[in-house]
C-alpha cells in the first residue's frame, strides 16, 4: 500500500473513532435539541393553539402600538422602561413588559415586572389559560430546562460535539454520493447504517448550517474574548454590533410622551414600509425619554433588524442604525437561517421536515451504535445495556412527554393557578416516568410499547382538542381554521409515523444482522478491513 | 511511551492495564486517553479563542467587523483542533500544539492590549 493511501486510510479511521464517541455522548441531548428545535418552527402557532379561546383579528402596528402605549400609561407611567412586542402575521397579540426605577433604598437587583398579553385593539390584558405555550419547546431546546447558564453552556457543547461529528463523518464516509442512493431494509446493521447514511447526506447542508448557526445564536456568550480583545468596555460593542443605546438618565422634568403612532409610521417610511415589531422606550414622560424602534426580522434573511431611535419629548429623530458591514450581515444572516422567521409557509414546513430529518440521523446514529455490537446469545455488557437504555427513554419516550405537555394544556382547567407550570411538569414526568417503567420491561418489548404509547399520546390530541374546545377537527374543517385544521393533521401524522416505528420495531428479528465478524464490545473500532472500519463506524 | 493512546491502531497489540496498579485505577493509557479529551476540549477553546482574539485584534479593518470575524470563525477552529487532536497519534505533539498555540496566541493579544 502507497503511503499516501495508508495515510488516508488513518485518517478515516480516526475519524471514524471520533464521529462515533462524539456522535454516542452528545447523541441524547442532540436527538432533544433537534426534536424540540424543530417543534419551534412553529412557536408562534403552538402558543395559539394552546389558547384556543382566543380570536384576534389582525391589527396594524400602529394601532397596536397605541393601544399599549395606553395601557402602560395607565398602568406604570414612571417605569424606568416599556418593551412593546407588536403582533404580526403569526402572532396576533401584544406582548409588554416594564422595567420599573430602582428602588433607592432597597439594594435588590432591578427585576422586570411581569409579561402581559394586550388584545391589540383594546389594548385590554387578554383573558386567557395561563401557558407557557411553544415558548417552552424553544427554550427547551437550548436551555435544557436547567439553571442559566449551564443549559446553554451545555447546549454549546453539545453543538461542537455536533459540528464535529459532521466533519469527521462526511471524511469517514468517501462513498457519500454513492450511498445516498442505497437505502437496504430488513438488513439490521447494514439498513441502520443506510438509514443513517441518507438521513444525514439527503440534508447535509442543512445539519452543517443549522449546526453552525446554531453556536452563531449565543457567540457572544460562548466566545466573547475576542470582544475583549478590541473593546476596553464591552458596551461599546453592542452599541457597535447591535445599535443598543446606552441606558440615559431621566432628567427628572417632566414632557408627557409624544404620541406613538406617528413615530411607528415614521419609522416604517424609512424602511420603505418596512414592519416595526419592537418598541423600546426608555424613561417615558421625562425630557430625556426616547423612543427605539425595531424592524421586524421577519422579513428579510437577516435577523438583525435595524433600529430608529427618536426623542420621546419631541418626536425628532436622534439615530439610526448604520448599515451594517460584511461581518455584521453574516452574522445577521446566519442568525436569520437558523430561526428560520423569514421562511413562509412553503419554507417554514421544508425546515420543519428537514428538521425532523436532522432528529432522524441523530437517532439512527445511536441505533447504529447499538446494532454494531449486538452479540447473538452473549449477554450484553454494561455499558451497551445503558446505551440501549438511554435510547428508549429519548428516542420513544420524550415524543409522548411533548404530547403530554399538549394534552395537559387541554385537560388542566383553564382556570388553575400555576397550571403553566404544571403543563411543563406533566412533559418531564411523563418523559422520566416512561424512561423508568421502559427499564421494567425487556428491550425489545420497550422499544414497542413505548412507542405506541407515544403513538397514542399523539394519535388523543386532536379527539381531546374535539372533546374540551369548541375548536375540533370538525368544527375547523367547516370553518377554514387553518391552523387548528394543520396541527390535528399533523397530530395524526406524527401518531402514525410513530406507529410504524412501533409495528417495525416488533417486526426486527433476532437473527445475526449479518455473517461478518461481529464486532467486539471494545473502545477501539474492532479489527476489520479498512474500508468496512471506516465505512461502518 | 507518549504515541502509546492511539485511537485508531487496532487494540490487541499490547495489554493496555499494568499489572502493579490496583485494578479500580485507570490505566495508563486511560490516563493519556483521558489528557487527549482534556487537550482537546480545553486546551482546543482556548487556542481557539486566544487565535480568534489576535485575529481580530490584528485584522486590519473595523474593530466591530474584525471582533465579529474572530467570533463567527472561532468554532470552525475550535472544531479543527477537536478533530486534530484524535487524528494525530502523538500526544505530546497534540499537547504541545494546542496548548503553545493557545498561550502563545492568548499571550500576545494581551501583550498587545485591546485597541485604543
Amino acid at each position: 500500500m502507497s503511503k499516501a493511501a495508508s495515510d488516508e486510510k488513518g485518517l478515516r479511521q480516526s475519524m471514524a473513532w471520533i464521529h462515533t464517541w462524539l456522535g454516542l455522548l452528545a447523541g441524547w441531548i442532540l436527538f432533544a435539541m433537534f426534536l424540540t428545535g424543530t417543534a419551534s418552527y412553529f412557536r408562534p402557532e403552538i402558543t395559539r393553539w394552546m389558547q384556543p379561546e382566543l380570536h384576534l383579528a389582525p391589527v396594524a402596528p400602529r394601532q397596536a402600538a397605541e393601544t399599549a402605549v395606553a395601557h402602560m400609561q395607565a398602568t406604570s407611567p414612571d417605569d424606568l422602561q416599556w418593551y412593546i412586542y407588536l403582533p404580526d402575521d403569526r402572532t396576533p397579540e401584544t406582548r409588554i413588559f416594564a422595567m420599573p426605577k430602582p428602588d433607592a433604598e432597597a439594594k435588590a437587583p432591578r427585576k422586570r415586572r411581569a409579561e402581559i398579553n394586550l388584545d391589540p385593539a383594546t389594548g385590554e390584558p387578554l383573558n386567557a389559560r395561563e401557558t407557557r405555550g411553544g415558548e417552552h419547546f424553544y427554550r427547551f431546546h437550548f436551555q435544557l430546562q436547567l439553571p442559566h447558564p449551564w443549559g446553554r453552556w451545555l447546549a454549546g457543547l453539545c453543538a461542537i460535539f455536533m459540528l464535529t461529528a459532521i466533519i469527521s463523518g462526511v471524511i469517514t464516509h468517501k462513498r457519500i454520493f454513492v450511498d445516498f442512493f442505497t437505502l437496504r431494509w430488513n438488513k439490521g446493521q447494514r439498513s441502520w447504517l443506510d438509514a443513517h447514511n441518507v438521513s444525514a447526506v439527503l440534508a447535509l447542508p442543512f445539519h452543517a448550517m443549522i449546526t453552525y448557526t446554531g453556536l452563531i445564536t449565543l457567540f457572544v456568550m460562548y466566545m466573547p474574548w475576542p470582544i475583549a480583545a478590541n473593546y476596553p468596555k464591552p458596551a461599546a460593542f453592542y452599541t457597535d454590533a447591535y445599535g443598543t443605546e446606552p441606558d440615559g438618565k431621566a432628567l427628572g422634568k417632566a414632557v408627557p410622551l409624544q404620541p406613538i403612532g406617528p413615530l411607528v409610521d415614521a419609522a416604517s417610511r424609512e424602511w420603505q414600509g418596512g414592519r416595526p415589531r419592537t418598541i423600546v422606550i426608555r424613561n417615558p414622560n421625562d425630557a430625556a425619554a426616547t423612543v427605539t424602534i425595531l424592524r421586524s426580522g421577519a422579513e428579510r434573511l437577516n435577523a438583525r433588524g435595524e433600529s430608529i431611535t427618536y426623542s420621546g419629548a419631541t418626536g425628532a429623530k436622534l439615530t439610526q442604525s448604520a448599515p451594517p458591514g460584511p461581518a455584521l450581515t453574516t452574522a445577521g444572516v446566519m442568525l436569520g437561517l437558523h430561526l428560520g422567521n423569514f421562511a413562509g409557509p412553503v419554507l417554514r414546513w421544508t425546515y420543519f421536515l428537514l428538521g425532523l430529518t436532522g432528529t432522524a440521523m441523530v437517532g439512527t446514529g445511536l441505533l447504529l451504535w447499538t446494532a454494531k455490537r449486538r452479540k447473538p446469545g452473549a449477554r450484553p455488557f454494561f455499558g451497551f445495556r445503558l446505551v440501549e437504555r438511554l435510547n428508549i427513554a429519548t428516542i420513544a419516550c420524550l415524543p409522548a412527554g411533548m404530547a403530554a405537555f399538549l394534552l395537559s394544556n387541554r385537560l388542566i382547567p383553564a382556570g388553575l393557578e400555576g397550571r403553566a407550570e404544571l403543563e411543563v411538569k406533566a412533559m418531564f414526568w411523563t418523559w422520566f416516568g416512561m424512561a423508568a417503567l421502559a427499564l421494567l420491561r425487556p428491550v425489545r418489548r420497550a422499544w414497542v410499547e413505548a412507542l405506541a404509547l407515544s403513538a397514542a399520546a399523539f394519535a388523543a390530541l386532536p379527539l381531546v382538542n374535539m372533546a374540551t374546545t369548541d375548536r375540533g377537527l370538525f368544527a375547523s374543517i367547516a370553518g377554514g381554521d387553518w391552523l387548528f385544521l394543520s396541527f390535528d393533521g399533523a397530530m395524526i401524522a406524527i401518531a402514525a409515523l410513530l406507529g410504524f416505528g412501533a409495528w417495525r420495531a416488533g417486526q426486527v428479528k433476532t437473527a445475526p444482522a449479518s455473517k461478518r465478524r461481529t464486532p467486539r464490545p471494545t473502545a477501539m473500532p474492532a479489527v476489520a478491513p479498512a474500508r468496512e472500519a471506516a465505512d461502518v463506524a | 511511551m507518549l504515541g502509546y493512546a492511539q485511537p485508531h491502531m487496532p487494540q490487541g497489540t499490547g495489554m493496555n492495564r499494568q499489572s502493579l496498579l490496583p485494578s479500580f485505577l485507570p490505566s495508563r493509557r486511560a490516563w493519556h486517553m483521558i489528557a487527549r479529551c482534556v487537550t482537546a476540549l480545553v486546551g482546543g477553546y482556548a487556542a481557539a479563542a486566544g487565535i480568534a482574539s489576535l485575529g481580530a485584534r490584528l485584522l486590519p479593518i473595523a474593530r466591530v467587523e474584525a471582533t465579529l470575524w474572530g467570533m463567527i470563525l472561532s468554532f470552525l477552529i475550535l472544531a479543527s483542533f477537536g478533530l486534530w487532536a484524535f487524528h494525530e497519534r502523538s500526544l505530546l505533539k497534540v499537547a504541545l500544539v494546542i496548548w503553545g498555540s493557545a498561550l502563545l496566541s492568548a499571550g500576545l493579544t494581551i501583550a498587545i492590549g485591546s485597541r485604543p
